[in-house]
């Protein structure tokens, strides 16, 4: 199975542009030739506030208000780069409970 | 048994001015405006009328609550909209009884003290709107609505406003949404309409079977009213049977009579001689019950007590030979698909349990995504404007604790177990 880059397209993450990163993250993924990598629109991770949320699966990074200038650093992740330390605040037990719920292959 | 709305039968046509009047029709107005608003609110109060839209809120609360406020204009809507898959009640009774329900409007918008009442009514409904646009005329040219009521000083607007077919634009704040000119989506609650309503004043938002019980009550009194039904649950309630049952309709029932009543002597039982195996009594969002609370009274309490409610009525039954996995999942994919849009946790909740339930019914995701149902529906507990985030966790959850061989057998063979 490919890695996975989640997007989340629901209303809030999208109102905040979360579909213009998500075809940056591809058009980027692609120029570095991350063929092992797959963006993907995901419905939601619960995290409306703090949206645009990208998650890395199964590396399990959750990458909350996610900006156009991160997604360099998200990409050198995916290329085996440092986890982005300032992009992960999102709360333990969501990230748990989401994390079980890709892990039943939710996606 | 004859009911005391149809007491004609179910099937009668459109019921004329003349006819009505002839069997006391418009006498509960004249009476009603000889007296206070007060006493209106108070005979409906003591006959404990509930809301027949889904809720079952008492009406007189309901209206006492839109007359103390101090802000006017106030405004009564009749909820026509009826957008429950299954649901015929209100089609019906506004088709067949048009008089009923514009006498029990006229009585609601005096108790309220609202001078303008919109008739809110589902576009679908051709005969309906055509039926209650002709009494409405009847009722006007005779003197029961317009300038000075019955020769007294209330005086009452009253205008259909087409319906848009949707689960959501029957919810009372989009219904109010809708009248105002937007989109059918949920207002946040609270305000409740009675306090911030159609156009920011006190509104009372009525089902159309509610208010078709109005007339009858002023007309015969509180105490015989409450001589049909139970003490929590008075007077009658419209039942919704379809394809399940070998005999579908609707069936008028004072509250309290076995479910067992409805589904055999009413329904002639479960289509194809098959065992009754589940029975959702308020399809598609109550907790499925076992055959064996096939005896269970049809009122609020004993419902509840019985682990599911009475909603608007349309009952669903599941067959011996049927899988709930499957039966569940068009519930939640009905969810799914009439989730309005407006609120993230609503499209998160009801999106996220239908794709567990499909990956569940291909035998994917192993034991752990039985846990996952709970968790999720936990998560989204008290999030959303309207109700539609709370409807699919009922029929889930019973159906996953009354029925875990079939989750079982669709996650170990990926196949369902029956098909």
């Amino acid at each position: 199975m490919k890695r996975l880059c989640l997007v989340c397209q629901n209303i809030d993450c999208k109102t905040r542009g979360s579909d213009k990163l998500m075809a940056e993250l591809e058009k980027k993924v692609a120029a570095k030739g991350l063929t092992d990598v797959e963006v993907k629109p995901y419905m939601c991770f619960g995290a409306c506030q703090e949206g645009p949320n990208v998650v890395l699966y199964p590396e399990k990074s959750w990458y909350a208000g996610v900006k156009a200038d991160d997604l360099d650093e998200i990409t050198e992740h995916l290329a085996g780069g440092p986890h982005v330390q300032r992009l992960d605040t999102i709360d333990s037990s969501l990230k748990e409970l989401i994390y079980q719920l890709l892990d039943t292959g939710v996606f | 048994m004859e009911g005391i709305l149809f007491p004609r039968g179910v099937v009668a046509g459109q019921e004329g001015l003349e006819e009505y009047r002839a069997r006391g029709g418009y006498e509960a107005l004249v009476r009603a405006v000889k007296t206070t608003p007060e006493a209106i609110i108070k005979e409906v109060s003591d006959a404990a009328l509930r809301g027949r839209g889904g809720a079952g809120f008492p009406t007189g609360k309901k209206w006492s609550l839109t007359r103390e406020r101090p802000e006017q204009p106030r405004y009564l809507v009749l909820n026509g909209g009826e957008d429950e898959p299954g649901s015929k009640k209100d089609r019906l009774l506004m088709e067949n009884l048009p008089h009923l329900v514009i006498e029990g409007v006229i009585i609601a918008a005096y108790a309220v003290g609202a001078n303008k009442a919109y008739l809110y009514v589902n576009a679908n409904y051709e005969t309906a709107i055509k039926s209650t646009t002709d009494a409405l005329a009847e009722a006007k040219a005779a003197g029961y609505w317009g300038k000075a009521v019955l020769g007294d000083s209330f005086n009452l607007d009253i205008e259909l406003i087409p319906a848009p077919h949707n689960y959501v634009a029957g919810e009372d704040t989009a219904v109010l949404e809708v009248i105002e000119g937007k989109k059918a989506w949920p207002r946040q609650k609270p305000p409740f309409p009675v306090t911030v309503g159609l156009f920011g004043k006190p509104t009372a938002v009525n089902n159309v079977e509610t208010l078709a019980n109005v007339a009858l009550i002023i007309l015969h009194g509180a105490e015989w009213y409450r001589s049909f039904g139970t003490p929590d649950s008075s007077g009658t309630m419209i039942f919704s049977l379809n394809d399940d049952v070998n005999r579908p309709g609707i069936y008028e029932l004072p509250f309290g009579t076995p479910l067992r009543h409805l589904i055999e002597e009413c329904g002639g039982g479960i289509k194809g001689d098959k065992k009754i195996k589940a029975i959702m009594p308020a399809a598609p969002s109550s907790a499925y019950l076992p055959a064996d609370k096939i005896d269970t009274p049809l009122d609020h309490n004993s419902m509840r007590e019985a682990g599911s409610s009475l909603g608007c009525g349309v009952v669903h039954l599941v067959g011996e030979g049927t899988c709930v996995v499957e039966d569940v999942l068009k519930a939640s994919e009905f969810f799914a698909a009439e989730s309005c849009g407006q609120c993230p946790a609503c499209r998160m909740e009801t999106n996220t349990l239908t794709t567990l339930l499909k990956k569940l019914q291909q035998g994917q995701g192993g034991r752990p995504i039985l846990e996952q149902f709970g968790k999720v529906i936990a998560f989204n507990k008290g999030k959303g404007f309207c109700n539609l985030i709370a409807m699919p966790g009922p029929p889930i959850e019973s159906a996953l604790k009354l029925f875990p061989g079939d989750f079982e057998a669709h996650l170990a063979t990926g196949k369902c177990p029956v098909n």
